[in-house]
This record gives C-alpha cells, sequence and structure tokens, in this order.
C-alpha cells in the first residue's frame, strides 16, 4: 500500500516534469526578466527626455514642432501602462510598442536637428546627453534581442510535443515577439531631398509616423 | 537458483530496454540538437565577422601592437585586476562588417564573460582597426563608475586623437590609463586572493553538473543502503535508482542524464555493502582545474549594452 502511493506520488510528479511544466514556470519567470530589463531601458530613455529637450531647447528654441514632437511622444509613451500583464495582452503590447516606435522616431528627428546647430553640437552637455542617449538606445537593443530570444524559447515550449498538451491543459499561449515597427518603411529606399526646408519637412514627417503601415502604400 | 536468478535478470533487462529506448531518444534529440546547432552556427558565424578565442588580456588579430606593446598594457591590466578584481580587455579586430560595432562587441561579451560573475565588473575596449570604429563595452557592475557619457569623453579625448595620428599603442594605452583610474573610483567587492584565472569559468552551462554524479553516488549509499534494509536488496536499489532518476529530471529536466543517474544509483545500491565494488566510484570525482598559472578567461561578468562607441 505504502509502496503504491510512493509510486503514485513519484510517477504523477514525474508525469507533470516530464511534460515540461516546471519548464514552463521557468521559461516564464525568465521571460517576465527579459521583458523587466527591456521597460527598465525603456523608462531610462524616458528619464533622459526631459533634460535633453530643455538642452536642445536652450540653443534651438525655434524648432518647436520637433521638440513638441519628442514631448508628446514621451508622454503617450508614460500613458501606456506596460505592466507584466501586458505580454499576455498581444493589442496592449502592440500600441506598448507603437508609442515607442513614436518616440524612437521623434528622438531620431530631434537628434537630426540638432546637427543643424554647431554650438548645441560643441555642448558638452548635449553631448553627454546624446552620449548617455546612444548609450541607452544600445541597452534597449541588447535587452529587447535577449527578450526575444526567451520569447523564443517559450513559444518553442508552448507548440513543441509533448509540452504542448501541457499548455493546452493550463492554457498557457504564445507571448507576442517584438516586430520592426514598420516593415515597409524599413523596405522603402530614403528619400534625399535637397532642398533644405528643416522647418518643413519635421512636422510632416511627425505626422505621418502615427499612422499605419499600409497607409504609406496608398 | 534458477529462480532468484530470473527475478533478478529480467528487471535488468527491461531497465536496460527503457535505458535503450532513453539512449536511442536521446541520440535523436543530440542529432536534431546537432542539426539545429549546425544551422544556428552558421546563422552566428556564417556571415558575421569572428570573434578570436580569448587568450589573453590583450588580443591583436591586426599585428598592429608589437608584442612589447602588448605586453606593457597587459601588466597594466593585470596588476589592475589584481588590486580591484576589476577585469579588462583589448580587442582589436580588422573589422566587424557586416554588424555594428555594437553588435558585434556585445557578441564578444557575451562570448568572453570578462568580469567576476555576479559582480559583472568587466570591460572590453575594442578596436575594429579597418573600420575606423572603436567601442567601450561596459559590464553592469561598471556602469556607475563608466557611464556612457565618461566612456564616450574617454574615447573622445584620449584614444580618438591618437589614433588619428596613427599612433594605436598609445591610443590605447591612454585610453586604459583613463579607464583604470576612473573605475579605481568604483567601490567593488576586494578580489579573492585564492582565485587565480587559471580556473575553469564554472562548468558546462547546462542543466547538468558533474557535482550530481558525486551527490548521487553518496545518497545511494545513504538512502540506498537504508532502503536497501527496508525494501530488501533489488527493491531497494530500484527505488534508489528512480527517486535518483526522477530527482535529477525534476531538477534538471535532463531526461538522459536522470536516466543514467539513476541506472549508476541502482547499480550500486544494488552492489555496494555486497562488498563487491564499492571503492570503484570514487576515482569519478570533480578535481579538475589547477592548471598552469598564466592563463586568462573571464570569470562570468554579464554586460547589458552599456558603454560607448566612436570612431576617429
Amino acid at each position: 500500500m505504502k509502496r503504491a502511493l510512493l509510486i503514485l506520488a513519484a510517477s504523477f510528479s514525474l508525469l507533470l516534469a516530464g511534460c515540461g511544466y516546471n519548464d514552463f514556470q521557468a521559461r516564464d519567470e525568465e521571460v517576465k526578466k527579459a521583458w523587466a530589463e527591456v521597460l527598465n531601458q525603456y523608462k531610462r530613455r524616458a528619464d533622459l527626455i526631459p533634460n535633453l529637450v530643455s538642452t536642445v531647447q536652450g540653443f534651438a528654441d525655434q524648432e518647436k514642432d520637433v521638440l513638441l514632437g519628442v514631448t508628446n511622444a514621451r508622454s503617450k509613451v508614460g500613458s501606456v501602462q506596460a505592466t507584466p500583464e501586458l505580454l499576455n495582452n498581444p493589442q496592449a503590447f502592440a500600441q506598448f510598442q507603437k508609442a515607442q516606435g513614436e518616440l524612437s522616431g521623434a528622438l531620431s528627428r530631434l537628434l537630426v536637428v540638432a546637427e543643424n546647430y554647431p554650438q548645441l553640437k560643441s555642448d558638452a552637455n548635449f553631448r553627454d546627453l546624446q552620449a548617455q542617449l546612444e548609450g541607452t538606445e544600445n541597452r534597449i537593443t541588447v535587452s529587447r534581442k535577449r527578450y526575444i530570444d526567451e520569447v523564443g524559447e517559450y513559444n518553442k515550449l508552448v507548440r513543441q510535443i509533448p509540452s504542448n498538451f501541457t499548455a493546452m491543459i493550463f492554457s498557457y499561449k504564445e507571448k507576442p515577439q517584438f516586430t520592426v515597427e514598420d516593415e515597409k518603411a524599413i523596405a522603402a529606399p530614403p528619400k534625399v531631398d535637397f532642398k533644405a526646408k528643416p522647418a518643413e519637412t519635421a512636422p510632416s514627417a511627425a505626422s505621418k509616423i502615427p499612422a499605419a503601415p499600409n497607409e504609406y502604400t496608398k | 537458483m534458477h529462480k532468484p536468478f530470473q527475478f533478478v535478470l529480467r528487471p535488468i533487462r527491461q531497465l536496460l530496454g527503457l535505458a535503450r529506448h532513453a539512449v536511442f531518444g536521446l541520440g535523436v534529440s543530440a542529432f536534431v540538437a546537432a542539426l539545429a546547432g549546425i544551422s544556428l552556427a552558421h546563422a552566428a558565424t556564417g556571415d558575421f565577422a569572428d570573434i578570436p578565442a580569448l587568450k589573453g588580456r590583450v588580443t591583436d588579430t591586426t599585428g598592429t601592437l608589437s608584442s612589447a606593446d602588448a605586453a606593457r598594457i597587459e601588466a597594466k591590466l593585470k596588476a589592475f585586476e589584481q588590486q580591484k578584481g576589476s577585469q579588462m580587455v583589448v580587442l582589436m579586430v580588422p573589422t566587424v562588417q557586416p554588424e555594428a560595432i555594437e553588435q558585434y562587441s556585445i557578441r564578444v561579451a557575451e562570448k568572453w564573460k570578462i568580469g567576476r560573475k555576479k559582480v559583472d565588473d568587466g570591460l572590453i575596449l575594442l578596436v575594429a582597426k579597418n573600420d575606423r570604429k572603436l567601442r567601450i563595452e561596459v559590464g553592469y557592475g561598471l556602469e556607475g563608475a563608466i557611464p556612457d557619457a565618461i566612456a564616450k569623453r574617454i574615447i573622445s579625448e584620449a584614444i580618438a586623437p591618437r589614433f588619428r595620428n596613427n599612433d594605436y599603442v598609445g591610443g590605447i594605452e591612454a585610453g586604459v590609463d583613463r579607464l583604470i583610474a576612473v573605475a579605481s573610483g568604483e567601490a567593488l567587492p576586494a578580489p579573492e586572493v585564492k582565485q587565480s584565472w587559471s580556473g575553469k569559468p564554472d562548468g558546462p552551462t547546462g542543466d547538468f553538473n558533474i557535482e550530481w554524479f558525486v551527490v548521487a553516488f553518496f545518497v545511494a549509499l545513504g538512502v540506498g543502503g537504508f532502503l536497501r534494509a527496508v525494501f530488501g536488496r533489488f527493491f531497494g536499489a530500484m527505488l534508489t535508482g528512480g527517486g535518483l532518476g526522477a530527482i535529477v529530471w525534476f531538477l534538471s529536466s535532463a531526461l538522459g542524464w536522470a536516466a543514467i543517474i539513476g541506472i549508476v544509483g541502482f547499480f550500486i545500491t544494488l552492489f555496494s555493502g555486497g562488498g563487491r565494488g564499492g571503492g570503484g566510484w570514487t576515482s569519478s570525482g570533480s578535481d579538475w582545474g589547477g592548471s598552469s598559472g598564466d592563463s586568462f578567461s573571464g570569470g562570468g561578468g554579464d554586460f547589458g549594452g552599456g558603454g560607448a562607441s566612436g570612431d576617429w
């Protein structure tokens, strides 16, 4: 009797372990960790922005549109609730990603505009901020890559035999992956415009970014 | 005579059959893994620049640094490591194309694992000579002492101007000097005196440790002896082996190892105490390491992409 119980308990735990239940828990935790790091780095970037904006403003106050674009994009990023639950909600995830993508776009426009101001470019404070921003962008890239790897491992577990049965029983879903924000925009060759009208081109570009990708084809 | 013999033999045969299945499964999965590994390796290295093997603190595949220069910089880095415990290395390659220097650099960091484990106080000064690009890759633990802005300044003030005059040795040395100066200000855990870098970074990174063989041995001797006394020799051995295998499987999810450990535990329990091979297993202890004193390897430090890049 005792022995039978023992064997039963052992085989049950083996069954659970063999079907990857523990793997799911471990992988899920790894994904969460990687995601937390992504959030951490995005937060770091958002924290840099007020300082950056005010520094640029000191030298290039007339670039209101670009500066506003950055500020607005940042506040939008702040309004998307970035919780761990976001990972189980593809729509919210896409929204988060879109907001961060817009901020990336606005920031790169700001840096392009800054090129026109030699005084700003040689300002030590601005250069430090720029270095921090570059470093943070790189950290974001690294943390995103690690998140992508972790999610890849998790999703493999969800889809592969025999762990997919475990996933079915406990209704574990695939986790959303990062994608390129705007594949069509990347595939399209960059437009080179020699007529320098930075004041006009910047806001129009800013208004275009939030549009859905398929509007580019029209 | 005949009957008890059968009684022992048949389960063994079944067990062996099981083991054969496990080994077959292991073989298949190993084959698949090897295939995946090959394609992955192809994807990872086929298109990208190679990462040189880590042999010392200064690695130069371009032949720019004379051996005397390299030795001098190496000595500097070694002295700093002995003083603060933080590992810094210099890598000079001809090109990192087609990757960006940041991508190549983080791959180097992930492969070399410079810096102490958990302290993450590693640093890599990477120079891509023909690309005219360089990067200071800073480990998590040094990000406080060397924030991105400082790394950028060291690049643009100390290194890049000298590189522009083709003074590569001077640039690297000036950079190393300044990096050491700023890193010295960081409060880091004291270096372990005993830990020479000759020691292997801990074991294979997989789920399995060789120590488990030792653990399995003692568990089989102790618990196995008890179970043998309660359930009899064969069932005791079965339970011990099965239990061990189950535990290993549970902890590591490595079925193959679980099967092997289980079988080892089974046989140890089966034969120990009978005076038949008790001592034979101890030789598989884990004394490894103790290699010669001057080799260098990363301590297992992590990087998160901090640092700065520049050009000249």
